[in-house]
This record gives C-alpha cells, sequence and structure tokens, in this order.
C-alpha cells in the first residue's frame, strides 16, 4: 500500500463550475464601490498621512541609531547576538501593523526569516493548488483579505521568543496555517457563488465550528469541514475587529448584545451573507453552551437547503448513565452522515486514526509534565493555539502532525536536558489561565511574559480528556468519541457542575504550582458570570493572587486591548510591587493594530 | 365585573412562596419539594407524601449580593431566586429538583448547596440532564434521569413511595387541577370573556405554588362562579393580544399590559398554561414514568429544543394558539439575559411579522417589570398600533 496523502489530492483536483457570468457582476460592483471610495477619498488628508509615516520612520530610525550609538560594546555584542529588549517600539499609534519585525538576534533572526520564507512558500503552494477561485473569494468575501495578514499573526505570536522556543512556536503554528490554508482553498472550490464544484460538495459534511472533527475519523472519503471557523472563528484572532461588522448586523437584526460573541457572530455572518453556500450537509450541535446551541436555527433559516443533523450531548457529562444517550446520538450523526453522501463509515480507519490521536495525547502529556517542572519549555500563544486545534479540529486525522509532535518532543526535552529559559531573562512568575481567552488578543499571553515575565504555563482550554480512546471494541469506542465530544474545549470546564471550573481551578493550580491565576472573564459568557462571586471568594481565602481580565470575546469595542492590559498593569504595580521586565511595553496604542 | 370571591386569597397565595396553603400541608406533614423547570414533571413531585411548589421571588427587591455570586449580566429570575434563598425564603423546603437545562438556573441549584441555604439533615438538591431533542433514546434517556436522579432521591432520603401506582395517583390530581384550569383558559376566547388575563394568570399561578389537594377545592369553587359570572356590557380591552417566550411568574406584569388596554388571552410562556395544563392521558400498557415523560417532551414549547421539527412546532403553536383566541397580535418577550429565548426571540418574532402576518412586539425586559415605564410606553404603542390596523381592515370604522 503505498504512502496515503492528505488531504486526499483529489478534492484539490475536483472540477470547479464558475459563473463567470456571475463572476463579472461581483468584479462590476466591486468596481463601482472602489471607484466611490477613490472619489470620495481625501486625498490631501491621505497624502498627509502617508507623509506622516515617512517622518515617523526616519524618527525612529534616527531613535535607534542613537540608542545604538549610546551603548557600550558589550550591549551593542548583546543585541547583536541576543536581539532587542524594548519591543514597545514596534508599535506606533493608528498603524496596522507593527512598524518593522523583531531583531531576535543573528542566530535567531535567521531562524526566523526561514520559517518567514517558510510560511509563504507554503501559503503559496497550497493556494497555487487551485489559485482562480482561492483568489477570487478575496472579492467576495471581507474575511478573506484579513488572512492576508497571517504571517503578521505569527510575528505576533512569537514575539520575544528565542532559541528552541522559537523553533517549536514556528512548528506548530506551521501546521495551524498550512490547514487554514488548505481549507480556505476548499472553501473557495465549493462555495456555490465562486468555484461551485459539485463534485467536491457531495465529499462536504460541514460541521459547526464548536464541534470536534473526529466523528470524520471514520469517513476518509468524505471531507469535513468546521464550517465557521475560516470566515468567523480563527479570522477574529488573526484581525481584532473582523467580527464587528457580524455583531452589528445580527444586533441591528434584534439579538440582544449580552449574548456570547461566537454565536451572535455567526448568525451576523449569514445574516451579511458572509459564509459560503456549500456542502452536502451540516452537524449543528449544543455545544458548548446555550448560545451557541440556539445558533443553528439561523444556519436553517439561511441555507433550507442544506439537511442538518443536531449533535447533542447530556450536560451533566460525569454521570455514567448518562454516555448511552451520548453514544446514541454519535450513532444517530453516523446513520445521517452516511444517507447524505452515500459514503460508508470505515472502522479500520476511525481506528487508525484514533491510535495516532492517542499519541498525540501521550506527546501532550510530556508537555504537561516538562511545563510543571522548574524548566517550563513549551509556552506562548502558539502552544495554545496548537493544542486547541490539535484537540478540536485535526483530531489525529492529519498524518503530518504527528511529525510536528515528534520534533517539538525531541526539542523540547532537549532544551530541558540544557535547562533552558522559554522567555530569556523573562521566567519571574509562573502563571495559569482560567476560562477563555480574548479572540482579539490571542497573544495576550505573549505580552504577560514580554512585559511583566508572567510565563503561562497552562490554559485551561488545553486541560481537556486525555484518557486514549479505545481503538478495538466498537461499542466502546463510540462511548469514548462520546466522551471526548462531551469534554470539548470550553464545555469540559464549563458544564456539568460548578466543581468542573472551580474545584478544577484550585487542583489545577496546586499541580502548576501556579503563583498568578489570570482570570478571564469574558462579559457575555453566562457559564462562568454565574460563579464570579465564588471564585472571587475561594481564590481570596485560599491566597492566590487572581487578576480579573474582563473581555467580550470578538468585540474589541466594549473592551479594549489596552484595557486588558491595564488590568494587569495595576495588579503588578499596586498588589504586587512588582516592576515590569519590559517597560516599553507598559503603555502603547495597538487600537487599529491587527 | 364583580369581583371573584376568592381573589384576593389567591393574590395573597403569591405574596410568599411559603405561603398559608403550603404551611398546612407542612403541618399535615408532607414534604415540600421545591422546582423552577417545566421538564421536571410535577407529578412526580406529588407523590402520595410529598407536594410540588413552583420557585418564584414575588415581591423582589434588592438583587445585589446574588449579583455578587452571579454577576450583572445573568438571568435575574436565578439572581433573585438566589437571593431570596439567602434571605431564608426557601428553608422550608425538603428538597430542590433541578434540571441542567439552561445554565444560569443551573447556578441557582449549585449556589443552594454552595452557600449552604437550607441545612436540614435529609435536605437534596438533584441536579438531573434533560435531552435537546426528541428521538426513542433521548426519551429513555430522560426516563432514566427521572428514576435515578429524581425519584431514587425521594425514596432514599425520605422513604418516599415512588412506584407506579404512587405516580397514577399523583397523576389523577393533577389532572384535575388541568381540567380546572383547561376549562377557565378557553373561557378567553370569547369576544366579551367572563374572565381577565390577569385572573387567569394568578389562577395559574396558584396552582403551580399551593399543594394540589389544598387549592382544588378553590379552584373548582372559582370554575362554578365563572360560569355564571356577568361580563361588562362591552368588552374593557382595546386589542387582544398572545404573549409567548420565557419565564413569566409576576401577574403584575399582565396587569400592567392589561392596563394599557390589551388583553392577554394566550400564556405561551414558560410557567404559563400553555404548555403546562394538559392533561396527562395515562394507558396501563407501560408504565407511568415513561408516559409522563414522553408527554412533557412532546408538549414542551422550550427554546432549549434545537431540532428543526421542535423550531417548526414553537412557530406553529404561537400561530395556532393566537388563531384559536383570536389574538390580534403577538407579544414575543424574553428574560434579559436569557440566551436562549434571546436568540429564538430575534429570529421568531422576525419570522411571525414578516412571513405569517402577525403583528408582533419583541421585548426583553427585567424580572421585576412591575415598575418599567419603558414597558408600560412600548404596550401601549402596540395597542394603538393594532387598533389603527383594526380601523384600516374595517376601512375606517373602529
Amino acid at each position: 500500500m503505498g504512502k496515503i496523502k492528505y488531504p486526499n489530492p483529489a478534492f484539490f483536483r475536483a472540477r470547479t463550475n464558475i459563473d463567470w457570468k456571475a463572476q463579472g457582476q461581483n468584479v462590476k460592483e466591486i468596481g463601482a464601490i472602489v471607484g466611490q471610495m477613490i472619489k470620495e477619498t481625501d486625498w490631501k488628508a491621505f497624502g498627509n498621512r502617508q507623509l506622516g509615516n515617512v517622518k515617523a520612520n526616519a524618527r525612529r530610525l534616527r531613535e535607534e541609531f542613537e540608542a545604538v550609538k549610546a551603548m557600550t560594546a558589550e550591549e551593542r555584542k548583546d543585541l547583536l547576538l541576543n536581539g532587542e529588549k524594548h519591543l514597545g517600539k514596534l508599535y506606533r499609534t493608528g498603524a496596522m501593523a507593527t512598524v518593522r519585525r523583531e531583531w531576535r538576534g543573528v542566530r535567531d533572526t535567521g531562524v526566523d526569516f526561514a520559517e518567514w520564507l517558510k510560511m509563504w512558500g507554503m501559503l503559496l503552494g497550497t493556494f497555487s493548488k487551485d489559485l482562480v477561485p482561492a483568489l477570487n473569494a478575496t472579492l467576495w468575501y471581507r474575511w478573506m483579505i484579513s488572512y492576508m495578514c497571517c504571517v503578521g499573526f505569527m510575528d505576533k505570536n512569537t514575539m520575544g521568543q528565542r532559541g528552541t522556543a522559537l523553533k517549536m512556536s514556528h512548528l506548530m503554528i506551521y501546521d495551524i496555517f498550512r490547514y487554514v490554508a488548505e481549507n480556505l482553498v476548499f472553501l473557495a472550490k465549493c462555495d456555490k457563488k465562486n468555484g461551485n464544484s459539485e463534485a467536491l460538495n457531495k465529499k462536504v459534511v460541514l460541521f459547526d465550528e464548536m464541534t470536534m472533527g473526529q466523528i470524520m475519523a471514520g469517513f476518509p472519503d468524505l471531507l469535513g469541514i468546521p464550517y465557521q471557523l475560516m470566515p468567523v472563528f480563527l479570522v477574529s484572532e488573526i484581525d481584532q475587529l473582523t467580527c464587528v461588522p457580524y455583531i452589528d448586523a445580527v444586533e441591528s437584526f434584534g439579538l440582544p448584545a449580552d449574548t456570547c460573541p461566537v454565536p451572535s457572530s455567526e448568525c451576523g455572518a449569514l445574516v451579511i451573507d458572509a459564509l459560503p453556500h456549500m456542502g452536502s450537509c451540516f452537524i449543528s450541535s449544543s455545544m458548548p453552551c446555550d448560545g451557541s446551541t440556539m445558533a443553528s436555527s439561523y444556519m436553517s433559516r439561511r441555507f433550507p437547503d442544506l439537511p442538518v443533523f443536531h449533535l447533542t450531548f447530556p450536560v451533566r457529562y460525569e454521570y455514567e448513565e448518562t454516555v448511552e444517550d451520548a453514544a446514541e446520538d454519535i450513532k444517530a450523526c453516523i446513520k445521517f452522515v452516511e444517507e447524505q453522501t452515500g459514503a460508508k463509515w470505515n472502522w479500520d480507519a476511525y481506528f487508525t486514526t484514533m491510535k495516532r490521536f492517542n499519541e498525540e495525547t501521550s506527546y501532550e502529556l510530556e508537555k504537561w509534565e516538562v511545563n510543571k517542572t522548574n524548566y517550563p519549555q513549551i509556552i506562548g500563544p502558539c502552544y495554545e493555539l496548537f493544542r486547541k486545534w490539535n484537540y478540536e479540529m485535526d483530531g489525529g486525522a492529519d498524518p503530518r502532525t504527528i511529525k510536528t509532535f515528534q520534533k517539538v518532543n525531541k526539542l523540547m526535552l532537549q532544551a530541558y536536558e540544557r535547562r533552558e529559559e522559554a522567555w530569556p531573562g523573562k521566567m519571574k512568575y509562573r502563571g495559569i489561565v482560567w476560562s477563555c481567552p480574548a479572540h482579539y488578543y490571542a497573544n495576550f499571553s505573549n505580552w504577560l511574559a514580554n512585559c511583566w515575565g508572567i510565563d503561562i504555563l497552562v490554559e485551561m482550554e488545553s486541560l481537556n480528556f486525555t484518557k486514549p480512546m479505545e481503538t478495538e471494541d466498537k461499542e466502546k469506542a463510540l462511548q469514548d468519541l462520546a466522551r471526548l465530544y462531551e469534554r470539548m474545549v470550553m464545555r469540559r470546564h464549563t458544564n456539568g457542575g460548578y466543581h468542573n471550573v472551580v474545584d478544577e481551578l484550585w487542583r489545577q493550580v496546586e499541580a502548576w504550582r501556579a503563583e498568578i491565576i489570570i482570570m478571564y472573564q469574558n462579559v457575555a459568557c453566562k457559564n462562568m458570570a454565574t460563579l464570579q462571586g465564588i471564585l472571587d471568594e475561594q481564590a481570596r481565602d485560599k491566597g492566590y493572587h487572581m487578576i480579573w481580565i474582563e473581555h467580550d470575546l470578538m468585540d474589541p469595542r466594549t473592551v479594549s486591548r489596552k484595557t486588558m492590559r491595564d488590568k494587569v498593569n495595576e495588579y503588578m504595580r499596586t498588589v504586587m510591587k512588582a516592576e515590569p521586565v519590559d517597560p516599553s511595553l507598559c503603555d502603547f496604542d495597538d487600537e487599529s493594530c491587527m | 365585573m364583580r369581583d371573584l370571591k376568592h381573589m384576593i386569597f389567591f393574590e395573597n397565595l403569591l405574596d410568599n412562596a411559603d405561603n398559608e396553603l403550603v404551611e398546612q400541608a407542612k403541618a399535615e406533614g408532607k414534604l415540600a419539594i421545591g422546582y423552577t423547570c417545566f421538564h421536571i414533571p410535577e407529578v412526580l413531585l406529588n407523590v402520595p407524601g410529598c407536594f410540588s411548589v413552583r420557585l418564584r421571588a414575588p415581591r423582589t427587591g434588592s438583587i445585589d449580593i446574588a449579583t455578587y455570586y452571579m454577576s450583572n449580566y445573568t438571568c435575574e429570575f436565578a439572581r433573585a431566586l438566589v437571593e431570596r434563598g439567602i434571605e431564608g425564603g426557601f428553608n422550608f423546603l425538603d428538597g430542590l429538583a433541578g434540571v441542567d437545562a439552561c445554565s444560569m438556573m443551573n447556578r441557582f441549584y449549585e449556589h443552594f448547596e454552595l452557600l449552604k441555604m437550607n441545612e436540614k439533615p435529609n435536605f437534596f438538591v438533584t441536579h438531573t440532564d434533560m435531552p435537546y431533542k426528541v428521538e426513542d433514546y433521548s426519551i429513555r434517556h430522560y426516563v432514566k434521569q427521572m428514576r435515578v436522579r429524581l425519584l431514587d432521591v425521594m425514596e432514599k432520603n425520605y422513604g418516599v413511595d415512588t412506584s407506579d401506582e404512587a405516580i397514577r395517583q399523583a397523576v389523577a390530581e393533577h389532572n384535575d387541577v388541568c381540567r380546572i384550569i383547561s376549562e377557565i383558559g378557553q373561557m378567553r376566547k370569547a369576544d366579551n370573556p367572563v374572565i381577565t388575563g390577569y385572573e387567569f394568570h394568578v389562577l395559574n399561578l396558584v396552582s403551580y405554588t399551593c399543594p394540589k389537594h389544598l387549592i382544588l377545592p378553590y379552584l373548582r369553587e372559582t370554575l362554578e362562579e365563572l360560569k355564571t359570572r356577568k361580563p361588562d356590557p362591552k368588552p374593557w380591552y382595546r386589542a387582544r393580544v398572545a404573549v409567548v417566550g420565557s419565564e413569566i411568574d409576576d401577574p403584575s406584569l399582565t396587569k400592567m399590559l392589561e392596563d394599557c388596554g390589551a388583553m392577554v388571552v394566550v400564556d405561551r410562556y414558560c410557567y404559563g398554561s400553555t404548555p403546562g395544563r394538559e392533561v396527562i392521558e395515562l394507558s396501563d400498557d407501560e408504565p407511568a414514568l415513561e408516559q409522563i415523560c414522553r408527554h412533557y417532551m412532546m408538549v414542551s414549547e422550550c427554546a432549549r429544543y434545537i431540532a428543526d421539527e421542535k423550531v417548526q412546532q414553537r412557530r406553529d403553536t404561537a400561530d395556532r394558539l393566537a388563531r384559536e383566541y383570536n389574538a390580534d397580535g403577538i407579544i414575543y418577550e424574553q428574560m434579559k439575559f436569557c440566551d436562549f429565548w434571546g436568540f429564538e426571540r430575534a429570529l421568531v418574532s422576525h419570522i411571525m411579522s414578516t412571513e405569517v402576518g402577525w403583528p408582533v412586539l419583541s421585548i426583553d425586559r427585567p424580572y421585576n417589570a412591575r415598575s418599567s415605564g419603558q414597558l408600560r410606553t412600548r404596550f401601549q404603542a402596540f395597542v394603538e398600533s393594532l387598533e389603527i390596523k383594526r380601523i384600516q381592515k374595517n376601512g375606517g370604522n373602529n
């Protein structure tokens, strides 16, 4: 048997059926908008702004030159070898991106640049597999434009990293980007407005972005796509302003503003037609919470031609008597997919994928063991994203991912042997993150380390189901799959009783010997908000440093990044009486920065 | 119309959870089991030796302490119950039957435990799991939950008889209440009804919050009284409305609506009578518990049901009831911060208005709505718009 390629190359080759007349009309419409924009632009103000940028860059260069000039020979050598230390200078008020890339020292800048090239190569290679619909998607969806800045997102998440930590971050984020790029191509090919590939649409099973992908492991001939992941969920981490139009649209429609921005944005994307029309069927779910449950009726209304299966699991998932119902629902879902696509569930394929997923989970547990020691190695936003992506979306499906696990594991253990510092000179406090982080500030933990030396060893959303999945007995396998789904990201903690999020926090704080708890407070998350007092009270009783950080998940207008940072700044100064590691990062403007 | 004989008595019963009839039943040695969610079949709490109390927090004032525990962006009903529990308002209870159906109400039950609100030796708080759709396996799941997490707990903690016979006995009494309330409810169909929406709301609520055997005689007498009650010469209302949505346990909201001229002819909301006061038909072919669970799942109109057929059922039911009771318009309402009804209300109020053709008022409201000037203004405006529509329909004649 030859090497199995993933994803199936036939999916990329599937024939498209583009309606060129419709594309022409779309281009005409866009042309009219661009024409109007050009007409209405205040070119004088635009020119002044560009001139201001040139002047600001010249000033910055002069300042940087003066700063280097004032350094001692030892300081210059340190700058040359180990890179810059005042990262706040990379931001400029009103700029959409950092003013330049970070200087990390000769060796690490080389590593970073090589990875940058590799990333661009992969992106171009992937999109060129069917370039026309992929490029055409930028003319249909504004979120597609935000993906143009994905490399900037990579820089943001690796800011301040050096040595092995930098290499590991690049390895992990590369896999996520590859997954995204491939799925963007598929979205473009399938979309009835765009590629309109009938052949591929027959193979595509859409599932709610909050539903895990493992069920597709039993359908190797089909393509499972987390429907809203690319247009809503992930892009909101790349570009903080992406979801604003979605939220505004659905709130204008009448949805209360207090609902969770994830389902609100999903529904808003439907209202303004920002989701591709595609696929053979859709698996919606009741996960992770009440708001997400309700978003499915909006989906059914927008695409009435798309058959829907509602995958619903018991909320009190720890009651053993509920497993039967959950497993029955999985069976019903499998039957639904078989009926809609004509494909047959393949146990061998499922077990193969689960074996790989089990191996990946064992690597994950090794990471946890290392991070629990005095020499944590694998921290930062790339790891956090990778963990969630692997657990929720990949789930062992992509054979290439296991290689990344192996490489990262090898690097991690070597670094541990050498007792490396994951953030050189910035290992001051052991931190743990609880509750869900803000999408628009996905690299907040990066800022915590760079500014205050608070190193996040683990996030709540990483601490999920780690029991090996059954790979022989079919009935037990379905029950395990149900157990896994019930313990999806967020749901594992916020459902099933308060002890899963309150008692569990204290247990994890002890296990990881955390000194600071970064307690996120998504202002619209009712599951967490309803335990606010208990968490606060018990943290006080136990004497933990708990810093509450309010945010609105996908809407930076409610609580800005700056306000989030200020909460930490104030706590560190007033309660901890601490000094920042990098004072230039205490106060800077990134309101419009992606 | 002449006042109903027991109206003041009924209103007083709604002033406290621990009302006169509850105290009387407790004195008889019966166990009081509290619940809030429709998905706890109240008949199961009314087996011999027990009685159900559907919890409310009447005369709620400040909910500051509950807000400290549950933050200010969460369901005010859940918070009001936590506050009332902290105040000791539910100390009379012997058990609390919870459903993990909506997260915020679930947290009310959890705070009851966490803050040790009731420290009776055998007191229990039970959390049951509730399916999101009606399938054979989900009905089996529901039955199992009611058996394992509710009836077995009652039996274990208090030695309550939860046999099939005991359950059937409770259903018989429950059906008596339902027949009376339904018959009274039907009277709202008349052009000039002998009962107001407010009076019906009060009657229905006492049937939820008082021991069945003690409230039944009063309800029977009221039904007889209504049969001979003379309506006013001309209908008092300016418009007839159906109210659809999340929990309403405060009759003063209905009163406010009726003060604005809108008679509430349909109460299709949680704690209302449709669903809630349908007779449960039992056959001898299968255990009563299974039939009861199926009944509750089938008639439920809770927005939490995610499956397409249930979504459609909710729209159809609202439309059907509004037609049957000759409503002029529909008011979709939600408790502020309720996720389920927040999403449902936004979409369905749009559909009912643009596709089904109903005049719709869509509102979110605080738990304690009686003093809301904003709501009053919106109700008045809606009544005026319904009147204008009627005038236009009648070619300029009212």
